[in-house]
């Protein structure tokens, strides 16, 4: 195959993937009348936010998914790395009896799929009263991750034993020596594991469906789903739903856009 | 380097230090004293207590609750009611769940081999290390990072009857989504569109740890681009479409977003009523029926299971060629 049909496939494949964003973002700029009396392809003319001045309005009030959503983001995100790098830790570098049985364990439940899991963990939801509650959006999820875990563990590892004697001898404990140590050497990973975390839960939509009802406690994707059957026919309004559900994320990605695909490969992440 | 290896050097650089110091205040990285196992077996247990509380809660307990309630009757409403293997028998003679069933299997099989030749293709092509091609690979990724719902509602305008873009660009007016023979074709395309950049970069990952002298001495040899590709790659690349098919496999029996957000209620004549939509549906719209639809997410986890185990299997016999 020459270069040139090469390119030629290469940029087939570009448009490809890129035309649904962009005739989804031009969409959402677009007047509701220009819209239907014009072609998809027509770019917004003029260029009008008015969607989105609906959308954040009084009736949509997209405001609350978004704060809803970035506070649940936080808390996992959090509560992810700090027990997961602590679990890590005590795998990769402490000796103690049944260590590696409970670390066979851990790995299992990687295969535990979450569609199993959101019956049950509805029930014990309902029986704790916490339905419909910030806590049930969080509380599966904030105690790290098993697939966290394993890759932190993999990397911890590396650390030479001989450095951790080192800062033994020079008086620090095993909390400093992972905080101060351990956990700076490995920084490459643990920003991957933060960005996957937040991609993951960002995106999660299952759950929050299952668990929250109304307004309060929406997040964005389900705040999403929820304007497309309601307006099904307001496509403007539903492309700047759907931009802005994107949007946070296409940023984070053009910032880290090197570091992520790079690591994708390494850490099979999803 | 080893842990292993390291050990003689550790443990002499303590021995050194102790002689001079005070021996409580060396402990080296390794066991040596009750006190010192003691004493790593209780800072041990505090780092695991948090997630290991996760992991009790949150994954293990479920799995004997969901087991529980495929035992029983339960409607959200009334009390649960012990039935034995009542929902089992009725989930597993069950037409609605025999076309699920179906369903799932008819949406893998087309999902997992078209995006995995096409994510080839790609990183083929991609990795003859042309300009651009770092810029082509990030593009193709872009799907991927976002909500599956989020693009499923996107597709659910391109593929809309009569405002629709793809309709609009073509002059007609299919049913793409409604009609009951392109529901489940379209909820495939979609999916294929979304994991065709993600699939790519393992591939190129696989054929980058290719070693060059292997392609360079089958080219002294006198093969051309298309046997070096059947006879030298594919066969190297083993281990990364071995991982790529698995994880494609699972991933896609429990595909739900953007499924619910193309053809939601299972779509047209029940035609994308697959696994995890059943299950939904089954137990939080409309059907208020959890017992049943424990039974078949165990069903779907079983599945699941065997799956990672035959592949755990395949993994001893070895399917990667040792270079080394």
């Amino acid at each position: 195959m020459s270069g040139g049909l090469t390119y030629l496939v290469l940029i087939a494949g570009a448009l490809l993937t890129l035309g649904p964003f962009v005739l989804s973002f031009m969409t959402a700029f677009k007047s509701p009348q220009q819209f239907a009396s014009e072609p998809a392809l027509n770019p917004p003319n003029p260029v009008t936010t008015v969607n989105f001045a609906k959308l954040f309005g009084g009736a949509y009030g997209f405001i609350s998914p978004i704060a809803v959503t970035a506070q649940m983001v936080a808390v996992v995100l959090v509560g992810q790395l700090v027990f997961s790098i602590m679990a890590a830790y005590a795998f990769a570098k402490l000796t103690f009896r049944g260590r590696d049985g409970l670390f066979w364990l851990y790995l299992a439940t990687l295969m535990i799929p979450q569609v199993v899991t959101v019956i049950p963990l509805y029930a014990m939801m309902s029986a704790a009263g916490l339905r419909n509650t910030f806590w049930a959006l969080v509380l599966p999820f904030m105690f790290g991750s098993p697939y966290a875990v394993f890759l932190l563990r993999e990397h911890f590892r590396s650390v030479p034993d001989d450095l951790i004697a080192a800062a033994r001898i020079d008086g620090a404990g095993d909390w400093r020596i992972l905080w101060q140590i351990v956990a700076p050497m490995s920084r490459g990973i643990i920003a991957t594991l933060a960005i996957i975390t937040v991609v993951s839960h960002w995106n999660n939509f299952m759950w929050p469906l299952i668990i929250t009802t109304g307004r309060d406690w929406q997040v964005i994707t389900v705040a999403t789903a929820n304007l497309q059957s309601q307006y099904n026919a307001n496509w403007t309004l539903v492309m700047a739903a759907t931009t802005v559900a994107m949007a946070p994320l296409l940023v984070i990605f053009a910032v880290f856009q090197r570091n992520i695909v790079n690591s994708i490969s390494l850490t099979g992440f999803k | 380097m080893g842990p292993d290896a390291a050990r003689p050097v550790v443990s002499g650089v303590c021995r050194s230090r102790s002689s001079r110091t005070r021996l409580a205040k060396v402990p080296p990285s390794y066991p040596v004293t009750a006190t010192w196992r003691r004493r790593q077996g209780r800072l041990a247990a505090l780092l695991l207590a948090p997630s290991l509380f996760g992991l009790t809660a949150f994954l293990l307990l479920p799995i004997l609750i969901v087991i529980w309630l495929s035992l029983n009757h339960w409607d959200l409403l009334a009390p649960m009611r012990f039935v034995g293997l009542a929902n089992w028998v009725d989930v597993l003679t069950d037409e609605t769940f025999g076309n699920s069933m179906f369903r799932t299997v008819l949406f893998v099989a087309s999902v997992i081999p078209l995006q995995t030749a096409l994510g080839l293709f790609l990183a083929v092509l991609l990795s003859r290390g042309l300009p651009g091609s770092g810029l082509f690979r990030v593009i193709y990724v872009i799907p991927w990072i976002c909500a599956p719902l989020a693009l499923g509602v996107v597709w659910k305008w391109i593929l809309a009857p009569y405002d629709g873009a793809l309709n609009n660009l073509m002059g007609t007016s299919t049913e793409w989504l409604s009609s009951p023979e392109l529901a489940m074709p379209a909820v495939a395309g979609v999916t294929i569109w979304s994991q065709v950049g993600y699939t790519t970069l393992f591939f190129l990952a696989g054929l980058s740890a290719i070693p060059a002298q292997v392609v360079e001495a089958a080219q002294l040899d006198g093969a051309d681009a298309w046997q070096v590709f059947w006879r030298i790659k594919l066969p190297l690349l083993g281990p990364t479409m071995f991982f790529v098919l698995v994880t494609g496999v699972i991933s896609a029996f429990q595909a739900f977003d953007q499924i619910y957000a193309l053809t939601p209620n299972g779509g047209p004549q029940s035609t994308t009523d697959v696994i995890a939509s059943r299950i939904y549906l089954e137990a939080f719209q409309g059907g208020f029926n959890l017992g049943r639809a424990s039974a078949m997410a165990l069903v779907l986890f079983a599945i699941l299971v065997v799956i990672t185990l035959l592949q755990q299997r395949f993994f001893a016999r070895r399917v990667t060629y040792d270079l080394s």
